[in-house]
């Protein structure tokens, strides 16, 4: 039970990193990006031809190093980042919103297509696979388990508190202004595109790196393992947890991921029917989807408002404007009368 | 004599068979305050967007700050030192209303990715000790009551303050403003007239596009009249008030 428990954290925490670079292009930047899951499977090829040596006939696949994993992790994100810089090029320079969404899509889709059927580049449809243990067989299976779930823990961690740094400094409020209105952004002189791409290949990179951790994880990886339309779960996850919030993003991985999709396979298949529990699924992640919308659209833990560290004051305050026993300071009149300042 | 900010020299623009501005020229000079009215469908709009680089003249010039401004983006432009507004409040909805002045004042070097990464801890000192500055400003501009809040929650009057608070903040060299007082009760436009004066005694150099002929004549130091995407007249609204073609524009010509 444990093995299984550490599993399925691992791999929580894993599209944590992938859900936190999603959400900078997506919650901070405002661009509905779609082509994220082929960052994120490119990550893990590249991750995996990088490290598991030739390929033996009638396997192909390119490259087909024999890469320490600490070494070919960075350069996986680095062939993430150059390709997204490509796509990103195209998407951002002129389009917006679903028009954005649809060009990535098509992205997406036209590289999933490539990657099946262009054998020689990752052996198609069949995928590559390599049991491959960065520690050298060191520890035993087991143990080897339990670190790399440390190891991963300890990644989602540091990206953490990088994106969290970046969201809260200068960088991310300007970002969330060109998000928030674009024209208004360019008249107090910020370059959008610019702006948006820097956003974009920064994302793509956090989808790179997760992607090289999974390779590590899973070992093994076909293009059924990353149907392109799977990225509504962790928009699912962005969603629940909060949009624009990085500890919201975190937690939001980790519902979604160990409170749906896995326990979710526990929902009994009739033998005539074993397509069920899956479609489940699908359908409860949905539902998941709506509810939040409905009762709390700005997730869990919304995006936090930059404030000048009085918000605690304006807490009580607001409370009483709601209660109707101070004036409500969003009346226009209140640019007649000015509100009594209230001193602590 | 003072010296010239923003010469406007022959400028054109047609959208299809449209003539939008049609070989329009003037000067705003440094430290003025300039109205720029006319009928509706003068140009006034499309000499702003041409000016600010939303739209790209077909012919004739631009130059602002001794720049040659044709061909820039907007955001080139803008950091030359020009802040336009639109005729709506285009506030940053979901930013609090203070982050809104924080990104009118910030200086763009501290938004590199790099720095802002190296540097989050020495740019946040420098935010907090900044603060007691824009808490003065959110004060001045009475949004102090709601500085800490979403910017989309504010009333339509203090959209409009928090617009001027966010120049205030950025000090440009010239301001432009598309219709200040569009949807503004008479009291809150005492305190745009105010909010005017007060960036030209700052130093910025203001053109202000507007309809309400009183207010221009209140706060405008000189005028400049446009019809059918050309200026007609250019002077103070006082020897403006008996030019015929000005009145012909407004009131129509019976002689056509």
């Amino acid at each position: 039970m444990l093995q299984y428990w550490t599993a399925i954290l691992t791999e929580a925490t894993i599209f944590g990193v992938l859900a936190l670079g999603i959400d900078m292009i997506w919650g901070w930047a405002g661009d509905f990006d779609l082509s994220a899951y082929a960052y994120f499977a490119l990550g893990v090829y590249m991750t995996i031809i990088m490290t598991v040596g030739k390929a033996k006939a009638p396997v192909e696949y390119v490259l087909g190093w024999h890469l320490p994993y600490l070494l070919a992790v960075p350069i996986a994100v680095a062939v993430v980042v150059a390709f997204a810089s490509i796509i990103g090029a195209i998407a951002l320079r002129n389009l917006r919103d679903v028009y954005f969404s649809i060009t990535t899509l098509g992205a997406v889709w036209a590289i999933y297509y490539g990657v099946e059927n262009f054998t020689p580049l990752f052996n198609g449809y069949n995928g590559v696979f390599g049991l491959f243990d960065p520690l050298g067989g060191k520890l035993s299976y087991n143990a080897y388990h339990y670190f790399f779930f440390a190891f991963c823990l300890l990644v989602l961690f540091l990206v953490y508190l990088v994106v969290q740094r970046l969201s809260r400094s200068p960088f991310g409020r300007m970002v969330r202004a060109v998000r928030d209105d674009e024209r208004a952004a360019s008249v107090y002189g910020r370059n959008v595109f610019w702006a948006k791409y820097r956003t974009y290949l920064v994302g793509a990179g956090l989808a790179g790196l997760s992607g090289g951790l999974f390779a590590a994880y899973i070992g093994a990886f076909n293009p059924l393992d990353w149907r392109p339309t799977e990225i509504f779960v962790l928009y699912a996850a962005i969603l629940v947890g909060g949009r624009g919030n990085p500890r919201g993003v975190v937690l939001g991985s980790f519902i979604v991921y160990v409170g749906f999709v896995e326990m979710t396979r526990y929902i009994p298949s009739p033998a005539a029917r074993p397509e069920l529990g899956p479609a489940l699924r699908q359908i409860l992640i949905g539902l998941l989807i709506i509810l939040m919308l409905k009762f709390r659209p700005s997730g869990l833990l919304p995006e936090r408002l930059g404030t000048d560290g009085t918000s605690a004051r304006r807490s009580w305050r607001t409370w009483f404007t709601r209660a109707k026993f101070l004036p409500d300071p969003r009346r226009d009149d209140v640019v007649a009368e000015p509100l009594p300042r209230v001193e602590t | 004599m003072t010296t010239a900010l923003l010469e406007i020299e022959g400028l054109s623009k047609s959208f299809g068979g449209v003539v939008a501005v049609n070989d329009c020229s003037m000067t705003i000079h440094e430290g003025s305050v300039v109205g720029l009215i006319g009928p509706n469908g003068a140009g006034k709009s499309s000499v702003i967007d041409l000016v600010s680089g939303f739209e790209q003249p077909t012919s004739g010039r631009v130059r602002f700050a001794g720049v040659d401004v044709v061909g820039k983006r907007p955001d080139q432009i803008s950091r030359l030192g020009m802040i336009r507004t639109f005729q709506t409040p285009r506030e940053w909805r979901d930013l609090s209303v203070i982050d809104n002045v924080r990104v009118g004042r910030s200086d763009l070097e501290s938004e590199s990715l790099w720095r802002s990464f190296t540097s989050a801890r020495r740019l946040r000192r420098q935010e907090e000790i900044d603060t007691a500055e824009l808490r003065e400003l959110m004060e001045h501009y009475r949004l102090d009551d709601v500085r800490n809040a979403r910017a989309v929650g504010l009333s339509g009057g203090q959209k409009r303050l928090l617009e001027f608070a966010r120049i205030a903040a950025a000090k440009p060299r010239l301001t432009i403003l598309d219709e200040p007082m569009g949807g503004v009760n008479p009291v809150l436009g005492e305190r745009i007239g105010e909010a005017i004066r007060e960036l030209k005694n700052a130093g910025s150099t203001v053109v202000v596009v507007e309809h309400n002929l009183p207010f221009i004549e209140k706060t405008c130091d000189e005028v400049v009249v446009m019809d059918l995407g050309t200026v007609i007249a250019q002077g103070r609204f006082d020897e403006l008030r008996d030019n015929k073609r000005v009145v012909d524009a407004y009131l129509g010509n019976d002689d056509e």
